[in-house]
């Protein structure tokens, strides 16, 4: 489904994603894991097309996005789950998960301002998915409280829900449980392996190794902006690269100490 | 969907105001009747005005010179060209949203105070363009003789003419604010208020930011164009005169005294404000008054509403209202954008 083929990404002198190749197969929840610093944002910003890459190819259902801007990948079928939640402030958690329909809507300022049959359909059907949406993600009770009024973890179930109305084909996950108090955490997983049972294909960028295991079938390691380890969860878990990259520095902590 | 049936007190407030306006015109005499006209052009600029910052986000600081285009545009169109004059309004709204998008293409890549400057600075190019192309605009003398608005051979003139004129802004006042509800309460509304918050965000969710930023600037262009156009045809002269930097501030003051994101707000704020204006002005011109209290009292009054309402009210007057009524009411206090969404 989603394909990302060496992408490379520097900021001035600082390779920050270096060579990455990443994918995702159609129905399945992908993982990208690393510490910090390893180039994760990065590269989910180059797969969601808020950075352009400077090698590499991203395509999504055998067709070449690289230069698609995000608008135009969400049209495609790509919703967005950032770290920092970008909520619209000012607007009720329905009207910002009623945002995210644009994927696969059409009507414009003309059939609004005249209240055009297109208008009045989409509304209704808008409106329908958006309420749906919030249902599954467990925010029904909150659908007329102003977005920007909720806790952390409930804005980014709102983000999630924003990306379900949207009725994407894949959905990107930026450390969506960074921040999150362990029930919050739970009920995050929870969603997650159900949009998974689902048949929504996924791919979760995150910190928290312990997160992903759990959820990921397939994971891809990064470090210093390098895959350093791909493979099934179990195998990746015992990786002794990857328990390097992860403790190696406090362990020289440490020894120094 | 049943919390979206009940009809609030807002509907009833706005129907009750829509009624009321529809009615004074009667009661005023032709001075009184000329304000009225000139409020309901204000109004039209403003809920333009409101829409581009209040929802989008986005700040003007020249929207008298789309009101000038609008207004230059009808006056040379039926004065030299003899265009029938309801086919020149439109031709007015149109180019003005015409200039709007050639402006906003490069500029709207800009953003606060830098697009505040922009906007500024196109003001005083429009103004110096129309100063020196005196073939066409007549210079800084202005443009005598432009005709007034007909529709074949009925033209508004006469004994009722300023009458005609307070209900022909009226209708088109309600229409620009109809227009701006069904607007706000829509799959492009909501990515416009969107965009205001975090284009990022909004550009993920699919919104065409780019080019919802055009064309809600070359709306709130066109309204003002609109406005601009009726303006030549009332009062039947216009020079760069009439267009100055302080009219731009002056609608900017009207909406953020209405209220910036409120639609109806901007009736309230243009309302309020040019009333004030005209009270100050009669204050400053008594006899044995200084010549330049006028210009004093208006420039300082504008500073001071301004500092005033950003600090006591900074929702605007508007929306304040309303939040005092429903918290009275015990509805749970929410801003006015959220509210106006479940008005239907």
């Amino acid at each position: 489904m989603l394909e990302a083929r060496g992408l490379t990404r520097r900021f001035g002198g600082v390779v920050a994603v270096d060579d990455v190749s990443v994918g995702v197969a159609a129905g399945e929840l992908a993982g990208v894991i690393g510490p910090n610093g390893a180039g994760k944002s990065t590269l989910f910003h180059l797969i969601a097309g808020h950075l352009r890459p400077h090698g590499g190819r991203v395509s999504f259902a055998g067709r070449d996005i690289t230069r698609e801007p995000p608008d135009r990948r969400a049209r495609l079928g790509i919703a967005i789950a950032f770290q920092a939640v970008r909520l619209f402030r000012g607007m009720t958690v329905l009207e910002n998960v009623m945002v995210g329909a644009h994927a696969w809507t059409h009507h414009g300022f003309w059939e609004a301002f005249l209240r055009l049959p297109r208008h009045r359909r989409e509304e209704g059907e808008i409106l329908a998915r958006a309420e749906r949406a919030l249902e599954r993600a467990g925010l029904g009770e909150a659908a007329d409280r102003l977005a920007e009024s909720l806790p952390l973890g409930q804005q980014r179930t709102v983000q999630i829900a924003r990306a379900l109305c949207a009725d994407p084909r894949l959905l990107l996950l930026d450390e969506p449980a960074s921040g999150l108090r362990a029930g919050e955490r739970e009920r995050l997983a929870d969603l997650l392996r159900g949009l998974k049972e689902e048949g929504l294909s996924m791919l979760l960028v995150e910190h928290d190794v312990a997160f992903v295991t759990r959820l990921a079938s397939r994971i891809t390691v990064l470090d210093h902006g390098r895959v350093i380890a791909e493979g099934p969860a179990e195998q990746i878990r015992d990786d002794p690269a990857v328990i390097a990259a992860y403790l190696g520095r406090s362990r020289e902590r440490a020894d120094g100490a | 969907m049943n919390r979206l049936r009940r009809r609030p007190l807002a509907f009833w407030a706005g129907l009750a105001a829509a009624v009321l306006s529809l009615l004074v015109p009667i009661a005023l005499n032709d001075s009184q009747l000329t304000v009225y006209v000139f409020i309901g052009l204000s109004v039209i600029v403003v809920a333009g005005l409101s829409l581009l910052m209040g929802f989008a986000g986005q700040v003007s600081l020249g929207q008298a010179a789309f009101y000038a285009i609008g207004a230059y545009t009808a006056a040379i169109l039926t004065r030299a060209l003899e265009v029938p004059p309801l086919l020149s309004l439109a031709a007015a709204t149109a180019f003005t949203a015409v200039v709007a998008v050639a402006v906003g293409l490069p500029l709207l890549r800009l953003r606060g105070h830098y697009l505040a400057f922009a906007t500024l600075a196109f003001q005083l190019i429009v103004l110096s363009v129309i100063g020196e192309a005196r073939g066409l605009t007549g210079g800084d003398t202005g443009m005598p003789g432009i005709p007034t608005l007909s529709i074949g051979p009925l033209a508004i003139q006469g004994q009722y003419r300023t009458f005609i004129y307070a209900y022909v802004t009226w209708v088109l006042v309600a229409a620009v604010l109809l227009f701006n509800r069904n607007l706000v309460r829509s799959r492009p509304g909501r990515g416009l208020r969107a965009l205001a918050t975090s284009e990022a965000g909004a550009l993920a969710a699919g919104v065409p930011v780019v080019r919802y930023k055009l064309q809600v600037f070359a709306l709130s262009a066109a309204y003002a164009g609109l406005a601009g156009g009726v303006y030549a045809f009332f009062v039947s002269y216009i020079a760069p005169g009439s267009f100055p930097v302080l009219l731009s501030v002056q609608f900017l003051i009207m909406a953020a005294v209405g209220g910036l994101g409120s639609i109806w707000g901007s009736a309230v704020g243009a309302t309020v404000v040019y009333l004030l204006v005209q009270l100050l002005q009669s204050l400053g011109t008594g006899p044995g008054l200084p010549p330049q209290l006028p210009a004093i009292l208006s420039y300082a009054v504008y500073g001071l509403v301004l500092v005033l309402i950003m600090l006591f009210l900074p929702q605007g007057l508007l929306p304040a209202i309303q939040g005092r009524i429903s918290a009275r009411r015990a509805v749970s206090a929410v801003e006015s954008p959220a509210r106006l969404a479940r008005l239907d």
